[in-house]
């Protein structure tokens, strides 16, 4: 099982996760109801509405982002050098203890 | 008028599945439009063949839906028109597959995304106020659809674009004349006229460009290398209707149910915080546009054979009504959980409608600023609305009595 921990944006509350290495952050956000991710588009990649924030630390381990992830994150309502698309991540042991801080809005 | 089409079933298509629905005028479905359709996807199954309209799939409920949408490899946005006509209209990047869509979309996305519409509010605002105080002096009996629903998307697409706001009513009209035929000859006259007047504004811009989106558009490079004129108009007719006919119809829809509602009314123009509120129910209860799908190549998807060619409608209005996925989907409650608030009103997948964050903003000012002059409303008594169906699900006028502040 892989942990990931998502935190508020004004960090009164934080929730962990347990979940079985396979698919995106994004869809366990989704299946667990995450409140502050939205995924309005599904994964396809087209809405950044299921971005989130990392520590530099965690930044610097997670794989390359695209051009339009890239894209996406510079143009969501509060941009910030370290944020990624959730549905872009993978579940899997690499990220195992992963700390996601929401923004204050998705859109 | 054009001959009706034959009702058809393919050999393929198992009869325990077959279930007459008329997707551009259905018998059953009154100008409570949405509601009609909830008690159709109520009775039939989730996935039905339909012999009308040259014989289609129809697909009502939220997970289905979102499934055909985001499979882009079985169902093909390539083609959307049904019946099934001869050179069908096409638009970029709506009907372009992935990967092809990405560049585009990239290209468009900066003067859509979150953060631009966010500094667009104050003109939008602009926009609301104007057109509510406008409409508002004409008094009781004002026609909403015509006087603000329609007049106010229009108006701010229209200059997120740049185009000339003297042919605000020729636009309007172009569009509504488009969205409410199902004739082939007229679908063809009316696109080449739409086309036209954008390729003239386009061509102005190119010798004059200012800070707009069509003199962005003409700047935009696809690997690259510049796009073609062909390109650039396609990709204008798009956001062109996609700008006219959506947020109208769903802020008409919105405010007749609104009408009927005298306790929420005052609570939304004494607290405005809950607007927001408000306008992700009415998004959820209101979708108009509807997903056409062809597949591209037989599979077999939910236990059910599809044939290459076979056309697929999704019908994203009901999709937050299903109350497999939304606990009391039926009911208008801006208090519900998120886990119930589903919907794909701006559909999902690598076509959701890239004008979502703007139509949410339009829809929330419009609301702010309309409680900020009316304290409450009713549509006129006895009154027959009149409405649409296909496409599009429109709304043709709402005539209001209102007590301003």
């Amino acid at each position: 099982m892989v942990k990931i921990v998502f935190v508020s944006h004004d960090g009164s509350d934080r929730t962990e996760l347990d979940v079985k290495a396979g698919g995106s952050v994004m869809e366990a956000a989704v299946a667990n109801n995450i409140d502050g991710i939205v995924a309005d588009c599904g994964g396809s990649m087209v809405c950044g509405t299921c971005h989130a924030f990392v520590s530099s630390e965690w930044f610097a381990k997670l794989p390359e982002q695209s051009e339009m992830e890239i894209c996406l994150l510079e143009f969501v309502p509060e941009p910030q050098d370290n944020g990624r698309l959730c549905c872009q991540l993978e579940v899997s042991e690499a990220i195992d203890g992963i700390v996601l801080q929401l923004p204050a809005q998705q859109r | 008028m054009t001959t009706p089409i034959a009702d058809h079933i393919p050999e393929h298509v198992p009869q325990d599945i077959v279930f007459s629905y008329d997707y551009h005028g259905d018998p059953r479905v009154t100008s409570d439009v949405h509601s009609s359709l909830q008690s159709i996807q109520n009775d039939a199954p989730p996935i039905f063949y339909t012999p009308k309209n040259g014989g289609h799939w129809v697909v009502s409920r939220f997970d289905e839906i979102k499934k055909v949408v985001e499979d882009y490899e079985v169902f093909s946005a390539k083609e959307m028109q049904i019946p099934r006509i001869e050179n069908p209209p096409f638009f970029i990047p709506l009907n372009v597959d992935p990967p092809n869509n990405i560049p585009y979309r990239q290209a468009l996305m900066p003067a859509f995304s979150p953060k631009s519409i966010k500094i667009l509010e104050e003109k939008v605002r602009h926009w609301a106020a104007t057109i509510i105080d406008d409409a508002l002096a004409k008094g009781d009996g004002v026609d909403f659809v015509r006087e603000v629903a329609s007049v106010y998307p229009v108006s701010i697409f229209m200059e997120l674009m740049g185009m000339p706001m003297d042919r605000l009513w020729e636009f309007r009209n172009l569009s509504e004349a488009f969205f409410s035929t199902n004739d082939q000859e007229k679908i063809h006259q009316l696109s080449g006229q739409i086309i036209m007047t954008m390729t003239e504004i386009l061509e102005e811009k190119k010798a004059n460009p200012s800070d707009d989106l069509m003199s962005h558009i003409l700047n935009i490079k696809v690997k690259g290398e510049p796009i073609s004129l062909g390109e650039m108009q396609n990709m204008c007719f798009l956001l062109f209707l996609g700008g006219m006919d959506t947020v109208a119809n769903v802020t008409g829809y919105a405010f007749r149910h609104l009408s009927n509602m005298p306790e929420l009314q005052k609570r939304l123009s004494e607290n405005s915080a809950d607007i927001s509120k408000f306008t992700d129910e009415a998004i959820r209860m209101f979708g108009v546009i509807s997903n056409p799908r062809i597949v591209a190549k037989d599979s077999n998807v939910f236990g059910i054979n599809f044939k290459k060619d076979d056309m697929v409608l999704c019908l994203l209005p009901i999709s937050g009504r299903d109350d497999r996925k939304n606990k009391n989907a039926h009911i208008f409650d801006i208090d519900r959980a998120k886990e119930d608030s589903n919907t794909l009103t701006f559909s999902s997948g690598p076509h959701m409608c890239i004008g979502s964050f703007l139509a949410r903003s339009e829809i929330r000012i419009l609301v702010e600023e309309w409680f900020k002059r009316v304290r409450k409303y009713e549509v006129v008594p006895g009154t027959e609305l009149g409405f649409r169906m296909g496409f599009s699900l429109a709304l043709t006028h709402l005539p209001l009595n209102f007590e301003t502040v």
